[in-house]
C-alpha cells in the first residue's frame, strides 16, 4: 500500500469504478456531463504533465484539442470505413504532430512570458485557420458526427446506443491517465522534472534540454488532442471556437483549482469547475465569478490547489506520512 | 489589389491607435511592476460599459457627454485598480511569474463575472456622438471623423505620456524604479507608492480606452477577449513596457494587418500573428526593449 503503483492503481480502479456506477445513479444529462468532466480531466492532466513536470505554461493547448477533435470528425465523416480506435490514435497524432510543430519555434524562448504568449499567438493562428478553410467547414465548423461503431473480428457494438459511448470515453481515459503517469515516473519524467528545476544544470548533466522539452510538448500534445478527439462524437460538433484561447485557459484553470503538482489535481480540479458550472448555471456570470476568486485564492493563499492543500492537511493531522501523497511528482506550488 | 493604399495606410492608423489606447495601460504596468496583466482587457470591457451606461443616462449624443463619459470610466477603472494593487498585485511580488500570469487571468474572469453579472449577457451597441458621425473623403481616402477622432485620442494619450515620463519629477521617479527598483529604494523614493500609482493609472488609462472606443464595437463580455491579444502583441513587440515602442509597434502591427488583410483576404489577421512570432523569434526584446520604460 505503501508502494506508488499499487496507491495509483487503486485511485485509478476506484475513479473507473465510480464514473462506470454513474449511469445506474444519475439521469442521463449528468452522465452526458461527467463524460465532458472526464474529457476535460484529460485536458488537465496533460497541461500538469507540462506545466507542473516539464515547467512549461502553455497558454494554446487549445490548437491541440481542437486538432484532435477535427481529426477525428474529419475521419468520421469522411471515411468512416476507418475504425474509431484507429481514428483515435491518428488524432492523438495529431496533436503530437501540431505540438512538435509549434513546439520548434515556441521552445526557443521558454524564458519569461515570451512562451506564453508565443503558444497563445500560434493557437489563435490556428484559430483563423480552422474558421476560414472550407475543408474544416469555416466558421460553421463540423456537424452532426457520428457516435462510432467498434467492430472486432467476431461482433460490433453500437457506441450511439445508450450511455455505451460515455463508458468508451471513461475507459479511453483511464487509459490516457495511466499513460501519462507512467510517463511522469520514467526516466524521462525524470528528465523534465530535473529541467524544471534548473535547466542549466540539467544541460550540464547532459540532458538535451530542447529535445526533452519539444518531448514533454509532444507527449502532452498527443493526450490533448486524444481528448479533443473523444469530445468530437460526444457533442457531435466542432467548431473553430474550440481553437479560442478561452479553451486554452481551461485546463490551466483545472490544475491550478485542484492543484498543480499533484497528478490527480487537474481531475479534482475539472470536477470542482463542473460542479460551479452546474450549480450557478442559470446564474449568468456566477460561474466567472466564483473560479476567478477561487483561482485568485489558490494564487495569493493556497498555492496547493485543493488536492494539495488536502493532503498537506492530512499529512499534518497523522503522525507517519500519509501513504497516498507519495506519487505527488513535486512540492505543492509545483513552481521552484 | 494593393492600388488602395492610401485607404489601407489610413485604416492601419486607425487600427494601430485604438491598440495603442488599449496597449498603453497594459505597458505600463508590464515596463514597471513585470506584470503582463491579463485582466486589462476585462477592465477595458467594465470602461466600455460604464462609459456606455452613462451616455444612456446623460440622453445627449454630444461629444462633451461622450468625453465625459470615457473620463468617468476611466476614474471608476482607476478606483478598481487601486484596489486591485491592495487586494491582489501587492501579494504577488514574492510569487512565481507563471502564478502571476494565472492571477490576472483570475482578474480576468472575475471582470467578466462582474460585467455578465450587472449588464447580462446582452450584446448591447453605442453609436458615436453625432458631431463625429460624418464623413471626410480626401481623394479616394473616405475617413470617418470617429475614426479620425480615435487616432487623434491615441496621438494624444501617446505625447501625454511621454510628457509625463521624460518631463515631470513623478515620470523620472517612475524610470527610475523601473530601471532599478532596489537602487531607488535606497534613494529614498517611495517605491510602494509609485507601484500603486502606476497599476491606478494603468487601470485608468484601461477604462479610458474602453469608453473612447465603445462607439463602433458591439458590446458585449466577449470584448475582454477582441483587444488583448492586439494589445499583448504590441507591447512585446514594442519591447518590454517602452511605451514609445509600443506606440511604433502599434503603427507597424497595424501596417501588418492592414496590407495583410488586403494580401490574403481570405485569412484577415493571420499575418499579424506571424509578425508576432517572427518579431519574438528574431528579436525578443522587442523593437525597442532595452529594459528602460520611455
Amino acid at each position: 500500500m505503501t508502494r506508488p503503483v499499487p496507491a495509483f492503481a487503486l485511485t485509478l480502479a476506484a475513479l473507473v469504478a465510480l464514473a462506470l456506477a454513474l449511469p445506474f445513479l444519475v439521469n442521463r444529462g449528468l452522465v452526458f456531463l461527467a463524460g465532458l468532466v472526464a474529457i476535460n480531466a484529460v485536458l488537465g492532466l496533460s497541461f500538469n504533465l507540462l506545466f507542473s513536470t516539464a515547467g512549461l505554461l502553455s497558454f494554446g493547448q487549445a490548437a491541440f484539442s481542437a486538432a484532435g477533435a477535427y481529426a477525428a470528425a474529419l475521419l468520421l465523416l469522411r471515411l468512416p470505413e476507418v475504425p474509431f480506435l484507429a481514428a483515435l490514435a491518428a488524432s492523438a497524432l495529431a496533436g503530437a504532430g501540431l505540438a512538435v510543430a509549434i513546439g520548434l519555434v515556441a521552445l526557443r524562448r521558454t524564458e519569461g512570458v515570451y512562451f506564453a504568449v508565443l503558444t497563445l499567438a500560434f493557437s489563435e493562428l490556428v484559430h483563423v485557420v480552422l474558421a476560414k478553410t472550407s475543408l474544416f467547414g469555416r466558421n460553421d465548423g463540423l456537424t452532426g458526427i457520428p457516435r462510432p461503431r467498434l467492430s472486432y473480428g467476431l461482433g460490433s457494438v453500437d457506441l450511439a446506443v445508450g450511455d455505451r459511448y460515455y463508458v468508451l470515453v471513461i475507459l479511453v481515459t483511464a487509459a490516457t491517465a495511466a499513460a501519462l503517469w507512467w510517463v511522469t515516473r520514467s526516466r524521462l519524467g525524470r528528465a523534465f522534472r530535473a529541467i524544471r528545476l534548473d535547466a542549466m544544470r540539467a544541460a550540464y548533466l547532459g540532458i538535451d534540454v530542447r529535445r526533452r522539452r519539444l518531448q514533454a510538448f509532444a507527449i502532452a500534445g498527443a493526450a490533448t488532442g486524444l481528448a479533443g478527439a473523444l469530445a468530437a462524437p460526444l457533442t457531435s460538433i466542432v467548431s473553430p471556437d474550440l481553437a479560442h484561447w478561452g479553451e486554452s485557459t481551461k485546463p490551466i484553470l483545472f490544475t491550478l483549482l485542484g492543484g498543480a503538482g499533484v497528478f490527480w489535481g487537474p481531475a479534482v480540479g475539472a470536477v470542482v469547475y463542473a460542479a460551479v458550472e452546474y450549480a450557478t448555471r442559470s446564474l449568468a456570470g456566477a460561474s466567472d465569478l466564483i473560479t476567478g476568486a477561487l483561482l485568485l485564492a489558490v494564487v495569493l493563499a493556497v498555492p496547493g490547489g485543493i488536492l494539495g492543500s488536502a493532503l498537506r492537511l492530512a499529512r499534518r493531522g497523522r503522525a507517519r506520512p500519509a501513504p497516498r501523497a507519495a506519487p505527488a511528482p513535486a512540492p505543492a506550488g509545483g513552481a521552484p | 489589389m494593393l492600388a488602395d493604399w492610401p485607404s489601407l495606410l489610413f485604416n492601419a492608423l486607425g487600427w494601430g491607435m485604438a491598440t495603442f489606447l488599449v496597449a498603453a495601460g497594459l505597458t505600463l504596468i508590464f515596463g514597471i511592476l513585470h506584470v503582463l496583466n491579463f485582466s486589462h482587457g476585462g477592465v477595458f470591457m467594465l470602461g466600455a460599459y460604464v462609459a456606455f451606461t452613462l451616455t444612456r443616462w446623460s440622453g445627449t449624443g454630444g461629444l462633451a457627454s461622450f468625453l465625459g463619459a470615457s473620463l468617468l470610466a476611466a476614474l471608476a477603472t482607476g478606483v478598481v485598480g487601486l484596489a486591485v494593487d491592495r487586494a491582489v498585485f501587492r501579494r504577488l511580488a514574492a510569487v512565481d511569474g507563471a502564478y502571476v500570469l494565472v492571477a490576472t487571468y483570475a482578474l480576468l474572469l472575475v471582470c467578466n463575472g462582474v460585467a455578465k453579472l450587472v449588464w447580462g449577457l446582452n450584446v448591447f451597441s453605442a453609436a458615436p456622438p453625432e458631431s463625429l458621425m460624418t464623413v471626410t473623403v480626401a481623394g479616394d481616402v473616405v475617413m470617418p471623423h470617429y475614426a479620425l477622432f480615435v487616432i487623434g485620442a491615441g496621438l494624444s494619450v501617446y505625447l501625454g505620456l511621454e510628457w509625463l515620463l521624460n518631463r515631470t519629477a513623478a515620470g523620472r521617479m517612475i524610470q527610475a524604479i523601473a530601471a532599478d527598483p532596489w537602487m531607488a529604494r535606497l534613494l529614498g523614493i517611495d517605491v510602494g507608492l509609485v507601484y500603486t500609482g502606476t497599476v491606478v493609472l494603468g487601470f485608468a488609462l484601461a477604462g479610458l480606452a474602453g469608453g473612447l472606443l465603445v462607439a463602433n464595437q458591439s458590446l458585449s463580455p466577449d470584448l475582454a477577449g477582441i483587444f488583448i491579444i492586439q494589445a499583448f502583441g504590441v507591447v512585446i513587440v514594442g519591447g518590454m513596457g517602452s511605451i514609445r515602442g509600443a506606440f511604433l509597434a502599434s503603427l507597424l502591427l497595424g501596417l501588418v494587418d492592414s496590407f495583410g488583410s488586403a494580401l490574403l483576404p481570405s485569412m484577415p489577421g493571420i499575418l499579424f500573428f506571424v509578425a508576432l512570432a517572427l518579431v519574438l523569434l528574431v528579436r525578443p526584446q522587442g523593437l525597442l526593449g532595452s529594459g528602460r520604460l520611455a
